[in-house]
This record gives structure tokens, C-alpha cells and sequence, in this order.
């Protein structure tokens, strides 16, 4: 009997994609391979947020999702929220806060703080903790994070306050 | 646990007969969280049952009905009036986790720091399971050993069934943890039906510190017939120690898990009472 290696096709950064995948595979395993490396590995065990992607508009960790639970869905990565070139509103406030230092947790607090921002209409501290509440940072402390991700959250308030539509992408 | 294959089964009747045919060799999976921890002999085959049309919540006659593959955040977000599943829901590890993990996935492998079926006992919840026709089983048979074992035979739960809270009946839980996402060291849920503050009936359960979670019978029994005080309930509370075999955790004492869960049982049943007297809408 031949071995066919199946394959997944999903979505990914509002492209459709195909690979070939093992039924074993974890999805950050998959993206990593394929070049995506702003997913980080950090735990591998659900529980520090640095893998953390969007499926379907909502934050999972991706390093206990099998790929083969992707198929047919949407993906997004930090890939498609900033570059370097072009930082999200979020990743800009973070550097101007010194809220960097190793930056390994960064990637999954910005998609969390994605997430939050395009799911949820208004932002008070609650909603936004519970948002964040899945992703560690080991070495800033979380002051500085929240201080630069409450004056976004602040500044789309205002906005939305004003009458203006707040972007869902502003960077792009 | 290891996977050989992945397959998406059209249906659920198909889904079970697929289960059934590879019997130890195959696993449905819902959210996979949990699949992603456990230990297997040999690699399975997994059997997707999220693409059934089983995620959903809706008011059904007395009962709120939640189905099977629905993720807890779902669950966290639900309100409608005399809802009360939401509180357990958001205290379950993080955001990402709730997004993805199902209550079926909770509670058909029940693992010892499981919140969801210490809730859905005190709530006596129903299960509805399907093995070619559909079979309705009460929590307290459901939970009675590992529901798992149910399962073997490619046997789906497909919904749970919350009777609604009626006027005088109120919920109330606490879960205990060393952070907001940790596992639980003692999760307590009430459910007591007031009539002019006397008990009336009283379904108390627990979880986590214990083997496996269960209902507390002599907590009950102590509530019953009695006013909806203070003083009562910690009386109650007090019976905790001979009602199950509280063990140690974390570097914790057995007795100071029994301590905490009998503080945590006072306050669940403050808020259920609470909830009965109040919230009569
Ligand atoms: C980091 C982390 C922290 C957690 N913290 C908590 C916590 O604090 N409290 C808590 O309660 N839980 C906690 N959990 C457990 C989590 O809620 C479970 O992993 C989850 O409930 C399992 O759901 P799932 O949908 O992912 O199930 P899966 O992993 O897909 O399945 C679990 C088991 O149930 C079986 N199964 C699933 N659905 C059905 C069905 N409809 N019919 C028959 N069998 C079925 C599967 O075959 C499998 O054996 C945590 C998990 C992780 C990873
Ligand atoms: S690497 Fe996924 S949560 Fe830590
Ligand atoms: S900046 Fe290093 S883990 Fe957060």
C-alpha cells in the first residue's frame, strides 16, 4: 500500500493554502516549517500564549491544535497584523512603552490584543484582561505591556466616542 | 497522544459507526486539548465530530441545551435570564483555551480537576448521548464512575440539558486556584430552592480535592428543612470532612484542602442563596 501524506488546506492570511501535513502534526509545528516564525514555541503545552494565532477571528494556541482541525478555516498570523516595517498600532505602543525585552511573548500578546480588539466593541479593564489572561511574559512584567495596550484601547474608545469608525486594520 | 489517521466523519451516525469499527484504535475529537496530553499504547485514529452542527445553546422547554461540541467560551458568553453556567465557564484556564476546549470534552473523559461536571451535578443536569437512537442519562448516574467508559463503543453525548433555574432556586460556585488559569485545588457548585428563606432542597457537589467529583449527601442532608442562614450553612459545611476523602495538593495538607473547601462551600451557598432571594425575574 502506498502512503499518501495527506494534506490540510485552509486559509492562511487571507490566502487560500495547501500542505501536505502529517495526521500528527500540530499546526505551529506546520507553520514554522513553512516559514511563519513569528508563532513561537514556548511551552508546547497550552499554557504560555507565545504560539498564539487567530482561528475563525478567535485566539487559540496553536501548539496543541492539530492541523488537520484547520482545514476548511481561516488562520491568521502575526505575519498579517505587523511587520517591521509596519507595526501595528499595538507593536508600535509596545516599543514606545519599553515593553520589549526579549520579545519571545510579544507575538501572542499582540494577537490576543487582536482578537480583543476586533471581537469586542467596547474595551474596559475586565474584557481586556480576560483577553490577555492566556499569555505569560517571563521577563518585562506585565505593567508596561498593559500601559501601552490601554492606550490603544483608550484611543479606539475615544475614536468610537467621536463618531469615527475605529480601522480593525489599521496598519494596512 | 499520537494520531495515525484524521478523518471527518459527514454525520454523527457515521461518526459513530466509524468509532465503533476501530474501537481502541480510534478517538473522537473535539477541541483536542485534552487528546493532546494522553497517553496511548499505540497511535489512533482521530474522529472529528466539531463539524456536526453539535455547537450550539438554546432555551428548550425547562431546560437550557447546550450541545456537545460547544467551547466553553461559548458557554462563558451565553446570557439569558437565570443562566448561571457562564460563572464556572470563565473561571477555566485562559482565553485561549475556553475558545477551543468543549464542554463535551470536559466531561465525557473526566479528569480530577474538571469544573464542568461538579456544576452540571449540583445542577442535575441531563446528558444526552446517541448510539444509533438518543438516550437521556441524569448526572448523577453520568457521573457515577468515568463517563469515558460509556464511550468505548463509539456511544456520542450530543447535548447537555440545564434545567432552568426556577423562581426561589439559586446557583452558586467558587473555584479555588493558586492564579486565575491554574488547575482547581477545590471547586464547589449549590444549587438550594428557598421558600421564605427555609431550604426547601439543596443539591451541593464538589471537585478537584477529591478522587473524583461527587456529590456531597450529608452537606445536603444538613440544609434541608433548615433557615437559609449564616450559621446553618456553616454547619453545613462542617459535614464536608466525612462526606468525601479530601486529599492534599501542591505541597498542601489533606486537612487544609478540607479546610478550604468547607470555607468555599459557605460562600457557594451564600451566593445561591443570594441568587434565589434576588434574582426572581
Ligand atoms: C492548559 C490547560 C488548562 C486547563 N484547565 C482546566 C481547568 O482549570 N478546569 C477544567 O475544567 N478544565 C481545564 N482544562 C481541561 C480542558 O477544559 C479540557 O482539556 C477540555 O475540556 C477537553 O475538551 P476538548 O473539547 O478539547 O476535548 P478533547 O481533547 O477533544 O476530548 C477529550 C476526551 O473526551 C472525549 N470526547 C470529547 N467529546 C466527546 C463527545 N461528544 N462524546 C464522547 N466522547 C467525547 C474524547 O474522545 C477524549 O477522550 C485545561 C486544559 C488545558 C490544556
Ligand atoms: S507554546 Fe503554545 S501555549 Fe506555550
Ligand atoms: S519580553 Fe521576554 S517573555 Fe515577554
Amino acid at each position: 500500500m502506498t502512503h499518501h501524506a495527506p494534506t490540510v488546506s485552509f486559509t492562511l492570511n487571507g490566502e487560500a493554502k495547501t500542505f501536505v501535513t502529517e495526521p500528527d502534526e500540530k499546526l505551529l509545528a506546520l507553520l514554522r516549517r513553512e516559514g511563519y516564525r513569528g508563532t513561537k514555541y514556548g511551552c508546547g503545552q497550552g499554557t504560555c500564549g507565545a504560539c498564539t494565532v487567530m482561528l475563525d477571528g478567535r485566539a487559540v494556541y496553536a501548539c496543541i491544535l492539530y492541523a488537520q482541525q484547520v482545514e476548511g478555516r481561516e488562520v491568521r498570523t502575526i505575519e498579517n497584523v505587523g511587520t517591521l516595517d509596519e507595526p501595528s498600532e499595538f507593536q508600535t505602543e509596545l516599543i514606545n512603552a519599553g515593553a520589549v525585552q526579549c520579545g519571545y511573548c510579544i507575538p501572542g500578546m499582540v494577537m490576543s490584543a487582536t482578537a480583543l480588539m476586533e471581537n469586542e466593541p467596547t474595551y474596559d479593564d475586565e474584557i481586556a484582561r480576560e483577553y490577555m489572561d492566556g499569555n505569560l511574559c517571563r521577563c518585562t512584567g506585565y505593567e508596561k505591556i498593559w500601559v501601552a495596550l490601554r492606550k490603544v484601547l483608550d484611543r479606539r474608545e475615544a475614536a468610537a466616542a467621536a463618531g469615527q469608525k475605529p480601522d480593525a486594520h489599521p496598519h494596512r | 497522544m499520537k494520531l495515525c489517521e484524521f478523518i471527518r466523519p459527514a454525520n454523527l451516525a457515521e461518526a459513530r459507526d466509524r468509532l465503533r469499527e476501530l474501537g481502541q484504535r480510534g478517538m473522537a475529537l473535539a477541541g483536542g486539548t485534552a487528546l493532546h496530553f494522553m497517553q496511548a499504547p499505540e497511535p489512533v485514529t482521530a474522529v472529528d465530530i466539531t463539524r456536526l452542527g453539535l455547537s450550539y445553546i438554546r432555551p428548550e422547554g425547562e431546560s437550557f441545551v447546550i450541545g456537545a461540541t460547544t467551547p466553553i467560551a461559548d458557554i462563558q458568553r451565553y446570557r439569558a435570564p437565570r443562566w448561571a453556567m457562564h460563572e464556572v465557564c470563565r473561571r477555566i484556564s485562559t482565553h485561549q483555551i475556553r475558545n477551543v476546549s468543549t464542554i463535551g470534552g470536559n466531561i465525557c473523559r473526566v479528569f480530577p480537576w474538571a469544573d464542568v461536571p461538579v456544576v452540571l451535578l449540583a445542577m442535575n443536569a441531563r446528558m444526552v448521548t446517541y448510539s444509533g437512537k438518543e438516550q437521556e442519562i441524569g448526572a448523577d448516574d453520568f457521573f457515577a464512575s468515568q463517563p469515558a467508559q460509556r464511550f468505548r463503543d463509539g456511544e456520542l453525548l450530543t447535548a447537555v440539558k440545564v434545567p432552568n433555574l426556577r423562581m426561589h432556586h439559586g446557583f452558586g460556585s467558587v473555584k479555588v486556584g493558586r492564579n486565575a488559569a491554574a488547575f482547581s485545588l477545590v471547586t464547589v457548585a449549590s444549587v438550594l430552592e428557598l421558600e421564605n428563606n427555609n431550604i426547601k432542597a439543596a443539591r451541593v457537589a464538589a471537585g478537584s480535592a477529591i478522587p473524583f467529583p461527587r456529590r456531597l449527601l450529608d452537606v445536603e442532608a444538613a440544609l434541608v428543612g433548615r433557615e437559609a442562614t449564616a450559621a446553618v450553612f456553616q454547619e453545613a459545611a462542617t459535614k464536608a470532612k466525612a462526606a468525601a476523602n479530601w486529599r492534599g495538593r501542591e505541597g498542601m495538607s489533606a486537612d487544609y484542602i478540607q479546610h478550604l473547601a468547607e470555607v468555599s462551600l459557605i460562600d457557594a451557598l451564600e451566593r445561591a442563596a443570594t441568587f434565589a432571594r434576588t434574582r426572581d425575574a
